[in-house]
C-alpha cells in the first residue's frame, strides 16, 4: 500500500486502534457481568436467562449485517442505474 | 394577557413569510430566527380552550384547537425550526425561506386543526412548499428527485381527498377525531392510507430516501422533521389502536435498517434512519393505549431534535466537503471535531444510549409493548433497537469521520452551524438526564410518571438494572458492527428500494405506450390520413383522364406513337388534363369519346 501523502491522525495509528478495542470487549465484558449484581424485571419468560440482551444485540445485529448483505446482491446497482438510459 | 389570544400559530410563520424578500442581507437571517422563536412563546400562551372557526360554505371550520397533543407538537415544531434556522444562517436565498417558512407552518396549522379540511388544504400545501426545499439544490438529481416527489405527494392526497370526501358523505362531519377500528369503512382506510404515505410507511416509503438526501444543506435538516411527524401526529389522533399499524411499524424498522445498511449515501442513511424511527410510533400509535400514545408524544419530540442534529452534522460535512458518500469521506475527525462531537450526540441519542433523550422516550414504547403481552412486537423493537444503533449510531459517524483518512482537511464548521448543534445536543442530554419537562408536556402526564422513572435517581441509580440491559445490547452491537466491518465496506452502488416499481415500471409503461400507441398512430397516418386521402386525391384529379384513356389508348397504339414513358404520350395527356389545358379540336374528341363510351357501356 503506498503511503499517503497527509499525516495520519490520533485515531489512524495502530496503538489507538488496539486501545479502542480493549475499551469495546472491556464494556461488552463489564456489563455482562454487572448483570450479576443487579436485580432485574422480567416481561416476558424468554428474557429472563442471563445475558438474554447482550445475546439479542448479538445475534440480531448479525442476522441485519447478513440479510443486507445478501439482499445487497439482487438490490445492490451501480450508481447510474436509472440514468444509463437517458 | 395576550392581544390576540386564537391566532393559530401556523400563521405566524405563513404571514412572517410575507416580509422575508423585502430584508436585507443577514437582517432577512435574523428575522426568520426570530419568527419561530415568537411562535414557540405564543404557543406557550395559548390557552387550552382557545378555538378559532371560520365559515365555509355550509361547513364550519375549526382552525385552530387546542389541547396537550396538539400543543406538545407545536413546541417541538418552533423549536426545531429556530435551530435549522440558526443553522442555515449561511443561506440567503429568499426562496428557501420562504418556502420553508410556509412548510413549517403549514404544518402548524395541521396540528392546531380541529377539522379535517383545514387539514387536508395545509396538507396540500405542505407538499408544494417543501418541495422547494429540494429543487434549491440546483442539481439535475435534485430536480428529478422533487418532480418524483411532487408526483407522490399529489397520489397521497389525492387518496385521503377520497377519504375525506366519502367520510362527510356518510356522517355530514368534518370533525377531526378518532376512527373507530371496528367500524373501519372505504373512508377511513382511505384516510389512514394517505396519512400513511406521509409517514414513509412501508411499502408507500420510498419517496422519503429518494427526495431528503438531494435537498439543500438546510433544507435537509428542515425536512427531516415535518412530513413524517406531521404524519404521525394525525395517525395519534385518527388511528390509535388501529392492529394494522403494529404491523406496518414493525415493519418500517426492520425496513429501515436493513436499508441504511446497505447505503453509501450519509444523508440516505439518515432518510432510511427516519422511516426506521417514525416505525416506532407508528407502532405506538397501533398499541393505542394512552402510555403507547405518550410514547409516540414523546419519541417524537425527542426523535425531531436528535435527527435535526444529525442532518446538521451531515450537512455541515457536506457544506464544508461539497461529498455526501462513504466511500469518500473518511478522517474528517481531524479538522472537524465539534462537528464530530455533536453528530456523536445525535448517533448516542437515537440509539437509546443511557444519558440521552432516545433513552428516556423510546423505553415508553419498548414497555407499553410488553405490559400488553405483545412479544413479537416488543422482541421486533428491541431488535431495531440494537440494529440502530449499528446504522446510524456507528455506521454513520465511523464512516464520515473516522474509517480510512481520505486525506480531507475542510475547516471546521461555521458558528453558526455549530451553535445550532450545541443548541440540540443540549436538548438531546438534558432529555435524558431529566426528562421530566417533557413528561409534562405529555398529554396523560400522570400516567407516564407513574410508569416511568422521571428523576435523574431514579432512572440512573434505582432503576440501574434497565440501564445495564440497554448498555447490554448496544455494546454487543457495536461488537458486531466492528466484528463484521469487512462485510460492510462501502461501495460505490445504489440500492433498488420500492421506487424502482415506478421508476423502472413506469418507463416500460412509456415504452408500451410510446411503441404501442405511436405505431398505431403511426400506421393510420401513413394508410388513411396520407394514403387514402392520396388515392382519392388522385382519383378525383386523374379519374376524367384515365376514363378518356381507356378509349384513347387503342387509337394511340394504333398510330404507333410513344405511349409509355416521361416523355410518353400519356404523361403528356395526364398533364395536360391536370393543367385543364385544351385545344378546341381535343374538346371536340372528348365528346366524342363520352359519347362513344355510353355508347358501349
Amino acid at each position: 500500500m503506498p503511503e499517503p501523502d497527509f499525516k495520519l491522525g490520533y485515531f489512524d495509528q495502530p496503538k489507538t486502534k488496539k486501545m479502542l478495542w480493549v475499551l469495546l470487549w472491556g464494556v461488552c465484558i463489564l456489563f455482562l457481568l454487572l448483570e450479576l449484581v443487579v436485580h432485574r424485571h422480567n416481561h416476558f419468560e424468554a428474557e429472563g436467562f442471563f445475558g438474554f440482551y447482550a445475546l439479542l444485540g448479538f445475534a440480531a445485529c448479525s442476522c441485519c449485517i447478513l440479510i443486507a448483505k445478501g439482499l445487497g446482491l439482487f438490490l445492490k446497482k451501480g450508481e447510474d442505474y436509472y440514468d444509463a438510459d437517458r | 394577557m395576550m392581544l390576540i389570544d386564537n391566532l393559530p400559530p401556523g400563521l405566524i410563520l405563513i404571514l412572517g413569510a410575507i416580509l422575508v424578500p423585502f430584508l436585507p442581507g443577514k437582517v432577512k437571517n435574523c428575522y426568520v430566527i426570530a419568527l419561530p422563536a415568537l411562535a414557540f412563546w405564543y404557543i406557550s400562551q395559548l390557552d387550552m380552550a382557545a378555538s378559532l372557526s371560520l365559515q365555509l360554505a355550509d361547513f364550519e371550520l375549526q382552525t385552530l384547537r387546542v389541547d396537550k397533543w396538539s400543543k406538545a407538537f407545536g413546541y417541538i415544531f418552533t423549536l426545531s425550526a429556530f435551530a435549522a434556522f440558526l443553522y442555515g444562517y449561511y443561506e440567503n436565498r429568499s426562496t428557501q425561506f420562504v418556502s420553508a417558512l410556509l412548510y413549517i407552518g403549514s404544518s402548524l396549522m395541521v396540528v392546531f386543526a380541529g377539522d379535517i379540511i383545514t387539514l387536508y388544504i395545509f396538507w396540500e400545501v405542505m407538499a408544494i412548499t417543501s418541495v422547494n426545499l429540494v429543487l434549491g439544490r440546483k442539481t439535475k438529481k435534485s430536480y428529478q428527485a422533487s418532480f418524483r416527489y411532487v408526483l407522490v405527494h399529489i397520489f397521497g392526497g389525492l387518496v385521503l381527498l377520497a377519504g375525506i370526501i366519502l367520510m362527510i358523505d356518510k356522517t355530514g362531519s368534518i370533525s377531526f377525531d378518532a376512527f373507530d377500528p371496528a367500524k373501519a369503512d372505504m373512508a377511513s382506510w382511505l384516510i389512514l392510507v394517505g396519512f400513511l404515505l406521509n409517514a414513509a410507511a412501508v411499502p408507500m416509503s420510498s419517496w422519503l430516501p429518494d427526495a431528503y438526501p438531494e435537498s439543500t444543506v438546510m433544507g435537509g435538516v428542515i425536512l427531516s422533521a415535518y412530513t413524517s411527524k406531521t404524519a404521525v401526529y394525525t395517525l395519534i389522533r385518527g388511528f390509535p389502536g388501529w392492529d394494522i399499524l403494529i404491523i406496518v411499524g414493525c415493519a418500517m424498522t426492520v425496513y429501515g435498517i436493513i436499508y441504511a445498511l446497505l447505503e453509501n449515501d450519509m444523508r440516505r442513511i439518515l432518510a432510511y434512519s427516519i422511516i426506521n424511527q417514525v416505525g416506532f410510533m407508528v407502532c405506538a400509535v397501533g398499541i393505542g393505549t394512552p402510555l403507547a400514545l405518550c410514547g409516540a408524544v414523546a419519541h417524537a419530540y425527542c426523535h425531531i431534535i436528535y435527527k435535526a442534529l444529525l442532518w446538521m452534522s451531515a450537512g455541515a460535512v457536506l457544506y464544508r466537503t461539497g461529498k455526501s458518500k462513504c466511500t469518500e469521506l473518511g478522517g474528517l475527525y481531524n479538522t472537524m471535531p465539534l462537528t464530530l462531537i455533536f453528530g456523536c450526540v445525535g448517533a448516542l441519542a437515537i440509539s437509546s444510549v443511557p444519558l440521552t433523550s432516545g433513552f428516556t422516550s423510546k423505553t415508553i414504547i419498548i414497555l407499553e409493548a410488553a405490559n400488553n403481552h405483545m412479544f413479537w412486537a416488543w422482541l421486533v423493537l428491541e431488535i431495531a433497537s440494537a440494529g440502530v444503533f449499528l446504522h446510524a449510531g456507528i455506521k454513520f459517524p465511523y464512516f464520515v469521520f473516522f474509517a480510512k483518512d481520505k486525506g480531507l482537511r475542510p475547516p471546521e464548521a461555521p458558528k453558526t452551524m455549530l451553535a445550532a448543534m450545541a443548541f440540540l445536543s443540549f436538548f438531546c442530554i438534558y432529555l435524558g438526564m431529566f426528562p421530566e419537562r417533557l413528561y409534562n408536556i405529555l398529554p396523560h402526564t400522570e400516567l407516564v410518571k407513574q410508569a416511568m422513572p422521571y428523576t435523574f435517581y431514579d432512572i440512573y441509580v434505582h432503576h440501574f438494572a434497565h440501564v445495564v440491559t440497554q448498555t447490554q445490547l448496544l455494546a454487543f452491537s457495536g461488537l458486531v458492527f466492528f466484528l463484521f466491518l469487512p462485510l460492510l465496506k462501502r461501495t460505490n452502488t445504489i440500492a433498488l428500494d420500492i421506487d424502482w416499481w415506478y421508476r423502472k415500471g413506469f418507463a416500460v409503461l412509456y415504452l408500451l405506450i410510446d411503441k404501442g400507441l405511436n405505431n398505431i398512430n403511426d400506421w393510420a397516418n401513413r394508410n388513411i390520413a396520407i394514403g387514402l386521402t392520396g388515392k382519392c386525391s388522385d382519383f378525383f384529379k386523374d379519374g376524367p383522364a384515365r376514363l378518356c384513356m381507356i378509349v384513347l389508348k387503342p387509337v394511340w397504339e394504333l398510330s404507333g406513337a410513344q405511349v409509355e414513358g416521361s416523355e410518353g404520350i400519356k404523361a403528356r395527356f395526364l398533364k395536360k388534363f391536370r393543367v385543364s389545358y385544351f385545344s378546341i379540336g381535343s374538346t371536340a374528341i372528348f365528346t366524342l369519346a363520352m359519347l362513344l363510351f355510353f355508347f358501349f357501356y
